[in-house]
């Protein structure tokens, strides 16, 4: 039979077992690899990640500088502003869309357009258009992300039952209460997943203009100490951000069960 | 034709009546949906309205609703005060509540909240919510607790903080109702409320809407206006006769021929007649309506009984 059951510690040993032997495997790797060439940096063995981390979380005297927070600082003020940004204009352009036939008319074309064009192509385009700095970055997450997320909160207010609405109505509400009352509650848990399912783009856009323009920030640290095949710094940096993504993913969820406990039951 | 004798508009509301149809007439394209239709629902009646399928029911309930005006023809909606002028139907607005088969409640909300939403819609606007936090939480206070009051009439008093998915699809009803309620509407509309229920769901709802009935009857008997008036659309006959007092057939077999039309106009009210009233306590019998509903069938249902429609002047049940 397929999909029997197991128990609950069989599952935890073998999740467990698996990450054992991951790390099993990177050590004989590194171990091999070292007895060939003993001053590889490539795949480093497990002094030499703690020496990187070390030079990630110290303080430098001399360029005054600690990579870790500052790489830290510049690259979450620039994702949330950018995720920010893009919540805010998808749930306006998405709500629009789905209760003006004309808004839809007029915006679902270029963005169900815009959706499909990959922003790191664009990048140069940008790049003449806002210049360097901030708003580049802001340009990358925005365009990267907002259009696929305007359609999915148009497509979600396009499931909302003509009934609830009418029925809204002969409860007194106004047009405007409609939107934000009735419309706004029904879409938000599909705002909030699809923000969680696009931390993940974000990141890749984000990383992807640090590594190009940046001089301080993950994308920038990576590719410089890639450069210099420091993979002792750059694997601990990696992990770091799938830690992050882990964390920011799990907290978006908790949040939509709080927020929306009905959300789950409806589909 | 439309009768253009008939006014169109009243200047002062008649406290007796509920709501008012006239001359309506729907169709789409050449497809001729109603026609001609006056029907006048005094204050206090619960109207049941049948016909077969195709026949129009949801147009006429949608005209009354507001969400699909009708062609030709005017909806008036009375006020119990006869210095307020009845209004004319234009869109769903706050004087009819409605009760839909599905999609019946607000996801988003527990029972508690989908009954005070309307209160809220429709008692503050978006910046006394946004800007005047202490009048607002004063009212929404006065809100939550008329509505818990209403839950508790019709018996949900231990499910206030359930949400719909929470809820059994009798539960959920009977919260929608108490929605409907809370407004205090000139009249509710039920589109086949409880058409997805199990038959035993069925009869307690059915005795809910008795007992709000028997609440009209103490009134009018203390000399006061009824606070209920509904009209229930149903594809159930034993519902329609066992939950109304009057029973308005709506059918498109009709003698159309007699009134010299060529083609079929729409469909139009073939039967009106009060039916047996029942006590919310009393035996649910079916048995003692039989002839009733032989009548209706034969009358309303039978693609080959045509007969005149019933005369548009006659129908107001004073």
């Amino acid at each position: 039979m397929i999909r029997r059951p197991i128990a609950s510690t069989t599952r935890i040993i073998l999740g467990l077992l698996s990450v054992a032997l991951m790390l099993a495997s990177y050590s004989w790797l590194s171990y091999r690899q070292h007895q060939k060439n003993p001053k590889d940096t490539t795949i480093p063995n497990w002094s030499q990640l703690s020496e990187g981390v070390q030079r990630s979380i110290q303080w430098n005297e001399r360029l005054e500088d600690r990579w870790i927070t500052d790489d830290a600082a510049a690259t979450l003020t620039r994702l949330f502003a950018g995720l920010g940004l893009a919540v805010v204009g998808s749930c306006v352009l998405g709500i629009a869309m789905g209760c003006s036939q004309s808004v839809e008319a007029f915006l679902a074309p270029p963005l169900s357009f815009l959706a499909k064009v990959p922003a790191t192509a664009v990048i140069a385009v940008f790049m003449a258009l806002v210049g360097l700095g901030m708003k580049m970055y802001l340009t990358m997450i925005v365009f990267g992300i907002l259009p696929s997320m305007a359609i999915t909160v148009y497509q979600s207010v396009k499931t909302f039952p003509d009934e609830l609405q009418y029925k809204a109505y002969t409860l007194g509400a106004s047009h405007m209460e409609v939107v934000c009352n009735v419309i706004f509650p029904y879409v938000l848990p599909k705002l909030l997943e699809a923000t969680r399912l696009m931390i993940g783009p974000a990141m890749v856009y984000l990383i992807a203009a640090e590594m190009l323009f940046g001089d301080v920030g993950f994308g920038y640290r990576i590719r410089i100490q890639s450069k210099l095949l420091n993979m002792g710094v750059v694997y601990p940096y990696l992990a770091l951000l799938a830690g992050f993504g882990f964390l920011m993913d799990s907290l978006l969820k908790t949040l939509q069960k709080k927020i929306a406990p009905w959300f789950d039951a409806q589909h | 034709m439309p009768n253009t004798d008939t006014p169109m508009t009243t200047v002062a509301s008649q406290p007796n009546i509920a709501l008012e149809c006239r001359s309506l007439s729907h169709w789409f394209g050449s497809k001729r949906v109603l026609h001609d239709i006056h029907l006048t629902i005094q204050r206090g009646q619960f109207v049941s309205l049948v016909g077969p399928s195709g026949c129009g029911k949801s147009t006429l309930l949608r005209a009354i609703v507001g969400t699909h005006l009708p062609n030709e023809g005017v909806v008036q909606v009375h006020a119990k005060e006869a210095s307020i002028p009845p209004s004319p139907v234009k869109g769903p607005g706050r004087d009819r509540g409605i009760v839909y088969q599905h999609y019946s409640l607000f996801p988003f909300l527990t029972a508690l909240e989908n009954v005070a939403i309307g209160l809220k819609l429709d008692q503050t606007t978006l910046t006394d919510r946004l800007f005047r936090w202490g009048y607002w939480k004063k009212t929404r206070k006065g809100h939550l607790e008329e509505a818990a009051a209403m839950l508790e009439r019709v018996k949900l008093k231990d499910a206030m903080h359930l949400y719909p998915h929470e809820m059994s699809g009798g539960m959920r009803q009977r919260v929608a109702i108490a929605q409907a309620l809370v407004m205090k509407p000139e009249i509710i509309l039920l589109d086949e409320p409880f058409g997805a229920l199990d038959e035993a769901t069925r009869e307690e709802l059915q005795k809910a809407l008795l007992e709000l009935y028997e609440e009209n009857q103490q009134a009018k008997a203390a000399g006061e206006l009824p606070d209920y008036t509904l009209i229930i659309v149903t594809h159930e006959l034993n519902e329609a006769i066992y939950v109304g007092d009057r029973l308005i057939g709506l059918s498109q077999y009709w003698g159309w021929k007699g009134e010299g039309h060529s083609a079929l106009p729409g469909a139009s009210i073939v039967y009106d007649q009060p039916t047996p009233i029942f006590e919310p306590n009393s035996v649910r019998d079916f048995e003692i309506f039989e002839h009733q509903r032989a009548a209706v069938r034969q009358e309303v249902f039978h693609p080959k009984h045509l007969q005149p429609r019933i005369d548009p002047d006659s129908n107001t049940h004073p």
